[in-house]
């Protein structure tokens, strides 16, 4: 079931408090999270969070097609490595 | 940055024919086609490969010199190598993985860190595992143009200014 649109997305407070901090203080760092359940706000764009995967913190650049997802859709908690081959990688 | 590159691996025999199973490991898999002629890993066969139709997990494709079954049941297990020379060129802050692999990956005041031992991408942005010197662990390093300002392939070194708290946990 869909979540009621009434109350809003989900997000913990302390991401909240974390990311307005880190926004007011301009510095370049991994905002480190837990909370892989909280829903990517507009607010967030342009900002590094740190998600725990269980294990370690995967950095996770937020930009605008993410935005209404959950951070945790970006923190896989399962290793798959597959194979380089020709596969790109893209400096933004 | 190593001169051959693995694309794919042979599956077996598919049908009687003498058809092999193919599983591609390229970005659109079936460009593996495009590498062709493909190596075995120790340069002692070469392959023309010609993709018939989709099978499950792979392409059943013909191999030259491969005509019967038992002949194609034999390369079960090969590996496909392409020339790295092959592949085409990138435009400006484009890099192939197994380019950036293997990279020594240095700070802003020219410390070492450590070397890239793989390219991740989980949905948001590009992320360069590093393996850090003298440590077990790994941490990750986003690819972007603040946190890797200099990628230089010929020298063979990147050069990373991590954001603050990257390397805390490890």
């Amino acid at each position: 079931m869909t979540r009621s649109v009434w109350k809003g997305p989900f997000v913990d407070a302390y991401v909240l408090k974390k990311a307005e901090a880190s926004r007011e203080s301009g510095r370049n760092e991994v905002i480190k999270i837990w909370s892989r359940r909280s829903t990517i706000l507009p607010q967030f764009v342009g900002l590094t969070f740190g998600v725990y995967n269980g294990q370690k913190h995967v950095p996770v650049l937020v930009s605008e097609d993410m935005i209404g997802q959950k951070f945790g859709e970006y923190s896989p908690t399962r290793t798959y490595y597959g194979h380089a081959a020709d596969k790109k990688a893209k400096r933004k | 940055m190593s001169d051959m590159i693995c694309v794919g691996v042979i599956g077996g025999a598919f049908g009687v024919n003498g058809e092999v199973r193919i599983k591609s490991y390229t970005a659109d898999p079936e460009a593996i086609e495009d590498y062709a002629p493909l190596q075995t890993e120790d340069g002692s066969k070469t392959f023309d490969i010609q993709i018939t139709r989709g099978v499950k997990q792979g392409f059943a494709a013909r191999l030259s010199d491969v005509r019967t079954k038992e002949e194609a049941d034999a390369l079960k297990g090969v590996r496909l190598f392409a020339p790295r020379d092959r592949l085409p060129n990138l435009p400006d802050d484009e890099y192939y993985h197994a380019d950036l692999i293997g990279l020594s990956v240095y700070d802003t005041g020219g410390q070492l860190i450590g070397k890239v031992r793989n390219v991740l991408n989980h949905g948001a942005s590009d992320i360069l595992e590093i393996a850090i010197d003298g440590k077990s662990g790994t941490t990750l390093l986003p690819f972007t143009l603040a946190a890797v300002p200099t990628v230089d392939l010929t020298a063979g070194r990147i050069v990373a200014d991590p954001p603050d708290g990257l390397f805390d946990d490890e």
